[in-house]
């Protein structure tokens, strides 16, 4: 019984085997194949851009250096972006952590309620929804048309699903580790930053991940409380850079591009082992 | 199993003893997260919600009135808006299945990849998507797409054969394409991000079941319906719930990919209310606010439906 079925498994098997690797290489080319092109476009010569040519006939790198010293606002831009992200994964990531906490291992009144809350606004249109008012708070406050301005509401894009995250990382922690700290009679801050904080780092990971993404390429509020060239943020910079012609043309579009999408693959190429791991733990499960 | 037990109830003891009176003290924790949720989603939304109630007008120096449910009663007699209902709801129709779909069955057969090398390089070719901001993704495709240089053409043209210079579809600027380009993106942003959450769950499914079912008999396809998909069926139902809401609400691609072109089919309630709030005259924000809310509610009615309808049954 068992050598017929290793047998008919043994016959099925190389076909089945290939097949499966072709389909799956398929969409591996449609996933990569965008980047490679706009990757070549950054290194085509300034007429050869203009032609339909895959594979350019002579490479030419001088775009990247154009771009980066020619135009005159987008070492400005770029130094924006890089500020206001770092700034909210920071003070995100802080939150979330401080949230995930006490959602699990701190006895707080009205826990199933918050927890709920933030599963709800999962569903909601907040984003959207918000954007009106968000742009009267930001004028109150004198924070139209700021780059810093921009931090404020950019934390609280993905603040729910960062606490979530958090909360189901902490979930994964063993109890007596609390248990014991406080034995020892660490209080619960204590607790948190010198025993627990290590054990965080797969968390730490994928809620910085997550909100890197969100917030380096945010566009709809960027392009909607900024108004100037100098307080603009790569995104909205690229958005509207499409011309083709003088300082935007296709090559040097595609250097900035490539610029702007780079940081965020080598991120993601240095810790890929935490984010899938700090993904399985505790993302999925929300 | 007693030393269990007695250990946890010490525990608890412990916990209560020591934390019962700093409960309240607690909720410091919570203070940082608070801050923004409150100031700038919470708030925000009730002050909307508060103007749709109003004649608001931004640019104009007048007080806005209250005007009881007018803003809610125009909202639902303008064609504009119920075009864009329409159309936000045939991108979802046609972007969700696909983009659930195509995942599965790739997740299902990555899945089954036994070298460990190959099977995390594909993992991690797939996510690359994932690691690129929404927006950059929106500004590449619309290039991808543009009618002289976009390589979909070339490919479609050059490569392929099928349409020529002259006949090459035109995928932007307002066309009926517009929508099927906006929809291909999508899934090719959300392929790598929707394969990890099926794989996670593929990797709860015990090995040894699969296997049964293969002595028994099964064949692939049946073991595909009877033993895969029921066991994934907690995460597809909430990827399809969750994929709903952000297709419903999709704004920033239609900005990117159609402008303000009323004709487009990109022109849906998202981006007609934000052309009121914020371009049109005096800027409609009472109106724009009603607009926003209705279209959440509707969007709402049908998220609780779904949630009803997938609820586990155990």
């Amino acid at each position: 019984m068992a050598a017929a079925i290793q047998r008919r498994h043994r016959r099925r098997f190389p076909t089945s085997l290939i097949a499966r690797h072709a389909v799956i290489n398929v969409f591996l080319v449609i996933i990569v194949l965008p980047l490679i092109w706009v990757l070549l476009m950054s290194v085509k010569s300034l007429p050869e851009s203009y032609s339909t040519n895959f594979w350019p006939r002579q490479f030419d790198f001088s775009h990247y250096g154009f771009v980066l010293t020619r135009i005159q606002t987008l070492p400005q831009n770029m130094f924006n972006s890089v500020f206001v992200t770092l700034a909210t994964v920071a003070i995100t990531t802080f939150c979330a952590i401080l949230g995930g906490y006490a959602l699990v291992h701190v006895k707080l009144p009205g826990r199933m309620l918050l927890i709920w809350l933030l599963i709800a606004s999962l569903f909601f249109p907040t984003r959207l929804l918000s954007l009106i008012s968000i742009y009267e708070i930001q004028r109150q406050l004198g924070l139209l048309n700021t780059v810093v301005g921009l931090i404020f509401p950019y934390v609280t894009l993905n603040l729910a699903v960062s606490v979530l995250i958090m909360r189901g990382i902490f979930e994964q922690l063993p109890h007596e580790l609390v248990e014991a700290s406080r034995m020892d009679g660490c209080g619960p801050w204590r607790t948190l930053f010198l025993v627990l904080l290590p054990l965080l780092l797969n968390g730490i990971v994928v809620v910085a991940m997550v909100n890197f993404v969100g917030v380096w390429g945010e566009y709809l509020l960027a392009i909607t409380l900024t108004n100037d060239q100098a307080t603009r943020t790569l995104p909205v910079v690229l958005a509207s850079a499409h011309s083709g012609m003088g300082q935007w043309a296709y090559p040097r579009i595609a250097a900035v591009y490539v610029i702007a999408i780079t940081p965020g693959i080598i991120i993601f190429a240095l810790f890929q082992r935490l984010y899938f791991k700090g993904l399985t733990e505790g993302a999925i499960k929300l | 199993m007693a030393t269990v037990t007695s250990r946890v109830a010490s525990a608890a003891r412990t916990w209560r003893s020591t934390y019962r009176m700093a409960d309240y003290a607690n909720l410091l924790f919570l203070v940082p997260a608070t801050f923004f949720f409150v100031g700038w989603q919470i708030y925000p939304i009730i002050r909307v919600f508060v103007l749709s109630f109003t004649d608001y007008k931004y640019l104009e120096r007048n007080p806005p009135n209250f005007v009881g449910l007018q803003n809610y009663i125009n909202a639902l007699n303008d064609p504009l808006f119920h075009v864009g209902l329409l159309r936000a709801f045939a991108f979802t129709a046609a972007f969700v299945p696909l983009t659930i779909l195509i995942p599965l069955v790739l997740a299902v057969l990555i899945d089954r990849v036994t070298t460990p090398w190959l099977s995390s390089f594909y993992r991690i070719v797939l996510l690359i998507p994932a690691v690129i901001p929404g927006p950059l993704v929106f500004v590449l495709w619309k290039w991808l797409f543009d009618f002289q240089i976009g390589p979909v053409n070339t490919i479609l043209v050059d490569w392929l054969g099928i349409f020529t210079r002259q006949t090459a579809p035109q995928w932007l600027g307002g066309t009926p394409l517009s929508l099927p380009a906006v929809i291909i993106m999508e899934v090719w942003w959300g392929l790598g991000y929707h394969t990890m959450f099926f794989l996670a769950g593929l990797a709860a499914i015990p090995k040894d079941l699969s296997e049964q079912a293969r002595i028994d008999g099964a064949s692939e396809w049946q073991l595909f319906w009877r033993v895969i998909v029921p066991r994934l069926l907690p995460i597809l139902s909430i990827l399809v719930v969750l994929r709903f809401g952000t297709a419903m609400s999709v704004i920033d691609e239609y900005l990117i990919f159609g402008g303000f072109q009323r004709t487009s089919p990109t022109y849906t309630w998202t981006v007609y209310m934000y052309d009121l709030a914020f371009r049109i005259g005096d800027w409609l924000q009472g109106y724009a606010a009603a607009i926003g809310w209705l279209g959440a509610l509707i969007m709402m009615v049908f998220v609780v439906g779904m949630l009803y309808v997938f609820r586990s049954r155990d």
